[in-house]
């Protein structure tokens, strides 16, 4: 396997030519990947095709740029975060609303909605069960819900601006602790920003070591999910049942890494992961297990009557409603998004890979689940094909520093991860993370729209969006 | 007051006591069908008397409401018990045993509990409680049409009679019976919220139907309002076992057979709550319609038996 051209362009331009330039990209077929802002006050925002990177930089004059949320939707939520952050304006983006920022008064963040009966719910930001903390404002007229209003970024953990001045080490490590459920996907993604922005090419032991733990990290990520939908229909025989499957795949992850969250098996430049043909074919037995019990799991609780009723319809997230506000992963795949960073190639081990696809991708809560029982049995597939030979330490050749700032891109269990590392010799200046979740809010938002107020629960679990991922 | 009136006293009187012990058996039984150990059958005594000694907190802005709710749904389900005989021969405790009756009763306890959810003005409450008094609109119509088809074979809205009426093998001929039969086994998980009308054991307000109104209860308030969930379960539960379920007509046997049924029914409604999710809410309405036509249908049935 070939590493891929890792074309890496960046633009500077002017803020009048900001906007243009950026929607002359996204014209040519590039997709939107991020926008922050970068440690000299520049706005960046980077967009991507296939595995290359394109940043189109611009300081913002005076204090304003143009916004791009017109060609690019799902820029909505960066840009009020930046503003929020930096006070940036976004001409064109309006309302600007606060995002980051917490305005004591509701009608300075919540959507004007009005009409005979309308009336808010506020859920959170603390809740009944572990839940972390978000706040939810539903206008509902009687159970259907007409808009809903999200109100993240509780806690101000300050895990980008530690990273501002870190070792890479240290920042993979504070990415890592971003949100646990994606510690894989988050460190890698760091790693990977800056070994790319030394054109680092990995070699065979690297990508197979970090395709690995990014594959247990979704597999027990995936079981955990359709259990959680399962408990949140009431349905207790199923998230019982896949509740022993998760567990089943976290001693797995303990026993390869001596981590049931694989935390801290991620190094920047080199993989100390180191698997012997005996254990690799113990451990690969057991995942196949897991897999095949999975398939049979799901097929039972899925051809069950009563949940087929419930979880059908529920929450429809249409296809472009998907693709303006840049929904990815499961919930995106769901709505007929084909969108796979996998698929992309990358610097990890995925020969052929084809990703799993929906007949009828009909955007609600069935298919959320059923993309997700079909990636399961993939992601097992991939893990078996690399636990078929042993693992064995690896490094990753890294040269002089490169213009500009290192972009990564890899799929986490709930969709596209972007992290940009801005280098600055041996350490880093500033880490950007955007997670799936971070990608994937709005499009929650946006699948709650006339769906009941009872059936939130059950769309939130369908989506699995992690809170403190936001919370950076 | 002779020996069978006696038992038949007794077994009433326990089901003051015994309540708690249904809802206990019915999540032991799920734990187990989950492949969990799960809590002890006696769980909901432990519950009951840890809130027992615990303070009553009062939201600020309530009323007298709020305060009386919790002791007088608990009242209105004790009086529930007291009418609802166990056997045909029940004594009287002072409150009769008219089967409107307990329609009214249980309609008074969930109707007191609506406005305490009123009286606090909390959304969850509030949303919960409207759910309650919608799915009661057709619920309650449910019962009063299930409580006729047994009314119509012995012409009396005595439960002791209508008890007597559906006892040995006779009343099973007639297809209005078997009307009433499907309709009770609804009128039991509507009732006792259970799935797939509602879920017992969720934590997520955004679901709830009968536990939202609770949510700002505590201590011994909430000790009245678990206590009279689970007298809510034994009065439908002997409603149904004596008035739909075969039994023999002698007071022991009868007695006898009625607490299995009891037992029973703790079973289906585990195997029921482990096999099926949660009902889409806007379609629990259908649901209790589409049987309220079957119990029509069965009324109408033995009317139509009775004309020819």
């Amino acid at each position: 396997m070939t590493v891929p051209d890792q074309q890496r362009e960046l633009l500077d331009v002017s803020a009048d030519r900001w906007h243009e330039r950026i929607a002359d990209l996204l014209a040519g077929g590039m997709r939107f990947l991020t926008l922050w802002s970068d440690p000299a006050e520049r706005v960046a925002c980077a967009l991507g095709s296939g595995y290359g990177t394109t940043v189109v930089r611009s300081t913002p004059a005076p204090g304003e740029l143009q916004s791009i949320v017109d060609v690019a939707g799902a820029a909505a939520w960066d840009e009020r975060e930046i503003h929020d952050r930096t006070g940036v304006q976004f001409a064109g983006h309006v309302p600007l609303r606060p995002l980051v920022a917490h305005p004591a008064a509701t009608a300075d963040w919540v959507t004007p909605v009005s009409g005979d009966d309308v009336h808010q719910v506020a859920v959170g930001p603390i809740h009944a069960g572990v839940v972390e903390s978000g706040h939810f404002r539903f206008h509902v007229v009687g159970e259907r819900i007409l808009h809903l209003d999200l109100r993240l970024f509780y806690k101000h953990r300050g895990l980008e601006a530690a990273a501002a001045g870190a070792t890479p080490d240290l920042a993979a490590r504070l990415a890592q602790r971003a949100c646990a459920a994606c510690a894989v996907t988050n460190s890698v993604a760091v790693a990977q920003a800056y070994e790319s922005a030394h054109a680092g090419v990995p070699d065979a032991a690297v990508r197979r070591a970090r395709t690995l733990l990014l594959e247990l990290e979704r597999l027990y990520n995936h079981l955990n999910d359709i259990g959680a939908i399962c408990s949140g229909i009431g349905l207790a025989t199923g998230s019982m049942a896949f509740a022993e499957l998760k567990e089943r795949a976290q001693r797995v992850n303990a026993e390869l890494t001596g981590h049931r969250f694989l935390f801290d098996t991620i190094a920047v430049g080199s993989s100390d992961l180191d698997i012997d043909a005996s254990t690799a074919a113990h451990l690969r037995a057991r995942v196949a297990a897991i897999g095949a019990e999975a398939a049979l799991l799901w097929a039972d609780v899925g051809a069950n009557r009563s949940v087929r009723a419930r979880i059908r319809g529920a929450g429809i997230l249409v296809r472009d409603e998907a693709l303006r506000l840049g929904a990815c992963g499961p919930a995106g795949r769901a709505s007929g998004v084909n969108d796979d960073a996998r698929a992309d190639g990358g610097l990890l081990w995925y020969p052929g890979f084809v990703g799993a696809t929906l007949n009828d991708p009909s955007g609600d809560v069935a298919a959320r689940i059923e993309i997700r029982a079909r990636e399961i049995t993939a992601c097992c597939a991939i893990i078996e094909d690399v636990l078929s030979d042993p693992v064995r330490p690896g490094r990753v050749t890294l040269s002089g520093p490169a213009a500009g700032p290192g972009i990564a891109q890899l799929e986490s269990p709930r969709g596209r991860t972007v992290a940009v590392v801005e280098p600055d010799r041996a350490v880093i200046a500033g880490l950007h993370l955007r997670t799936g979740s971070y990608a994937n809010w709005p499009a929650l938002a946006a699948a709650c729209t006339g769906a009941i107020l009872p059936d939130f629960p059950l769309i939130n679990k369908s989506f699995e969006l992690c809170y403190a991922c936001v919370d950076r | 007051m002779t020996a069978a009136e006696l038992a038949t006293g007794a077994v009433m009187l326990v089901g003051l006591v015994a309540a708690p012990l249904l809802p206990g058996m019915i999540q032991r039984q799920k734990a187990y069908l989950q492949g969990r150990v799960g809590a002890s059958i006696w769980q909901p005594y432990r519950d009951l008397r840890r809130l027992w000694h615990k303070r009553v907190v009062q939201p600020s802005g309530t009323t007298v409401i709020y305060l009386v709710a919790p002791a007088a749904s608990a009242a209105a389900l004790l009086a529930a018990i007291l009418i609802v005989p166990a056997a045909a021969n029940a004594p009287q405790f002072g409150v009769g045993h008219d089967a409107l009756v307990v329609v009214g009763v249980l309609a008074l306890a969930r109707g007191l509990l609506a406005l305490s959810a009123w009286d606090t003005t909390s959304s969850f409450g509030l949303m919960s409680a409207g759910r309650d008094l919608a799915f009661a609109v057709a619920g309650e119509l449910l019962l009063a049409l299930v409580l006729l088809t047994a009314v119509l074979p012995v012409g009396s809205t005595d439960l002791g009679a209508m008890w007597l009426g559906a006892s040995g093998s006779g009343i099973w001929s007639h297809p209005a019976h078997w009307c009433g039969l499907v309709g009770m086994v609804l009128i039991l998980l509507v009732e006792t919220g259970r799935q797939p009308i509602d879920n017992p054991d969720t934590h997520l307000e955004l679901t709830m139907v009968h536990e939202g109104p609770l949510l700002e209860y505590a201590g011994r308030d909430l000790a009245y309002l678990q206590w009279s969930a689970a007298a809510r379960h034994w009065v439908v539960m002997l409603l149904a076992a004596g008035l739909f379920l075969p039994h023999p007509s002698g007071t022991v046997a009868g007695l006898a057979a009625v607490l299995g049924w009891v037992v029973a029914l703790t079973v289906l409604l585990a195997l029921i709550e482990t096999m099926t999710a949660k009902m889409r809410l806007l379609r629990v309405p259908h649901l209790i319609g589409a049987t309220g036509l079957l119990a029509l249908g069965g009324v109408a049935s033995w009317i139509l038996g009775a004309a020819l």
